[in-house]
């Protein structure tokens, strides 16, 4: 019975060990799938601010005014949100090409530009149908915001003052993001691979103390005629169920944890929204397979000596 | 390299219809050298014996004397150096590591001193883990596990764990898990040495009845005066010879009592 709660414990044990690597590698998965999820929404929050106020510049409010809106291509995920956000400043009216929204009436190309205060052309087309001339036509300031560079217009030049509406960020400052991101990840997956090692470490030691420990159990097994395949396999199977507990246990951990932190710092929206969630859960069915796979290759240096013991081993009575 | 069960079976069918043989066990000058660096330990220099069927042997010998070697040797745990072993006609040295296990499994049955019984399975689940190892089905193994249960007297304690049963009642589990499949010889190491008198006293007629009821070879190494009574032969190992083999008759084996 002793024996028993001893090996109980050292289980235990062994499960926190693993609970506490896995955890480790999932809190620095998330922490990086937060992180980019943040940045990701600033910049595009960024992106639309910078829009906004260019709009502004040139027409003054948007609320009541005729905005007409052309879509070349594909809308990308800031000139949606950008799009999202004119209609909230309530225009008297948003006429569209290319675009059904609730809020946009269709409309075509001759009709566009009557009494509209400003023309965007948006999506991701580099050439646009129709001509700048023909959209602008009867616009009462010939103003076209264009999202794309060098997009080309078909049809004759037009008398429209076409401005770029488009962001780009300082070359020289993505670069060294860049470079400062590469260093850094460098060095956790040197101390992630640090501590999975330790843990393997720590699960191939207490399994070796737990065949010692059993040698007269194994021995007699070995009498009643079990084949050294099938000792191998009781440890290998025992590890494997220490790393499945362990593993769950320390994916969920290694998520709340960055979760609420950051949560704390910025907001629970911003965190939540922005998530990709099925990286997320990509990355924890990875972390729990490798947690497995870990646990699995630890023992497999215990089991070989459970399965090489020799059973006379069992009948040594005065050990 | 694998056998298939009914290949192995067939193996040992043949042999033993080879005359069903009246020697059960036999071992023909067998010598046994153990080498640690360059020390060589001389454990066995040529022991011969033969052991017929349904017989009660009992081995004794000073501590050193090869007597556990030998008695390794005739239950299939380890191989001789030189010199033959033939357990049921088929010659030990020849096995391979999982006919050496078939061999463990179905022809001898192994009773310990320590009791060796598996602590965290209940009685019953004891008794049908060689059957497992055998191949039987769970259902077959559970029935018999009882009826040997029923004759070893335990069957209303076989859901019990060992823990929770006296050392008398563990080593007649024993008994019944060394009994599980059936085997022809039973190999009992001091299984007295940890009772107290009157539980071994009930092993021993255990061992008596399991002889007349079921025909099966009793190979037993011990120092209890009450056991080597009971036996047909007793054999004397000393140096690693063996050096005597007598009767229980011949014996001057006088008990002393305590009053």
């Amino acid at each position: 019975m002793q024996g028993i709660k001893i090996r109980l414990g050292r289980a235990l044990v062994t499960i926190s060990g693993v609970v506490l690597g896995i955890a480790f590698l999932m809190n620095i998965l998330t922490g990086t799938l937060i992180t980019r999820a943040i940045a990701r929404e600033n910049k595009l929050r960024q992106q639309v601010g910078l829009m906004m106020a260019l709009v502004n510049q040139d027409i003054g409010e948007v609320k009541g005014a005729t905005i007409g809106v052309v879509v070349c291509g594909a809308l990308q995920d800031h000139e949606k949100a950008f799009l999202d956000q004119v209609l909230k400043q309530k225009p008297a009216e948003v006429r569209g090409i290319n675009l059904t929204m609730p809020g946009v009436t269709p409309s075509d190309e001759h009709a566009m530009g009557k009494d509209t205060d400003l023309c965007l052309v948006l999506g991701n087309a580099a050439g646009c149908p129709s001509a700048l001339s023909t959209l602008t036509a009867g616009m009462k300031h010939a103003i076209v915001l264009d999202t794309s560079e060098g997009r080309t217009f078909a049809g004759a030049p037009a008398p429209a003052k076409a401005r770029e509406l488009f962001f780009v960020g300082q070359k020289d400052e993505q670069d060294r993001l860049i470079a400062a991101e590469k260093t850094a990840q460098f060095r956790t997956v040197w101390i992630v691979v640090i501590s999975l090692l330790v843990t393997v470490i720590g699960i191939a030691n207490a399994l070796l103390m737990s065949v010692t420990e059993r040698f007269k159990e194994i021995g007699t097994m070995k009498c009643l005629g079990a084949l050294s395949g099938f000792i191998r396999q009781l440890f290998l199977i025992e590890s494997a169920v220490i790393g499945v507990v362990g593993s769950i246990v320390g994916c969920l951990i290694g998520i709340v944890f960055p979760l609420l932190a950051y949560t704390l710092a910025y907001s629970a929206q911003t965190v939540l929204g922005s998530l990709n969630y099925g990286q997320l859960a990509g990355m924890a069915f990875s972390c729990m397979l490798a947690g497995l796979l870990l646990s699995i290759g630890a023992a497999i240096y215990p089991a070989t000596i459970a399965a090489r013991m020799i059973p006379a081993m069992a009948l040594r009575s005065n050990v | 390299m694998t056998i298939s069960v009914s290949q192995l079976d067939e193996l040992f069918e043949r042999a033993s219809d080879v005359g069903k043989g009246e020697y059960v066990i036999r071992a023909v000058d067998v010598k046994k050298v153990y080498r640690m660096g360059d020390v060589e330990t001389h454990a066995l220099r040529g022991a011969t014996l033969d052991i017929r069927r349904s017989e009660y042997i009992s081995i004794m010998g000073p501590s050193g004397s090869g007597k556990t070697t030998f008695f390794n040797m005739i239950g299939g745990l380890s191989k001789p150096s030189f010199g033959k072993v033939y357990i049921d006609q088929v010659d030990i040295a020849q096995l391979d590591p999982y006919e050496l296990a078939w061999l463990r499994c179905r022809k001898v049955g192994y009773i310990f001193q320590a009791f060796n019984l598996i602590q965290v399975m209940s009685c019953l689940e004891n008794v049908t883990l060689p059957m497992a190892f055998a191949g039987m089905t769970s259902e077959d193994a559970r029935d018999k596990a009882m009826g040997i249960l029923k004759m070893v007297g335990l069957e209303d304690r076989a859901l019990h764990k060992p823990s929770e049963m006296s050392g008398g009642q563990q080593q007649r589990v024993a008994v019944a898990r060394a009994l599980a499949n059936s085997p022809t010889i039973l190999l009992a190491d001091e299984p007295t040495a940890n009772l107290d008198l009157k539980t071994g006293e009930e092993i021993i007629e255990l061992f008596s009845r399991l002889k007349e009821e079921l025909g099966v070879t009793i190979v037993t190494a011990t120092h209890d005066l009450k056991m080597l009574k009971q036996s047909d032969r007793v054999v004397w190992i000393e140096d690693g010879l063996i050096k005597k083999v007598s009767t229980a008759d011949e014996l001057d084996i006088q008990l002393e009592e305590i009053h």
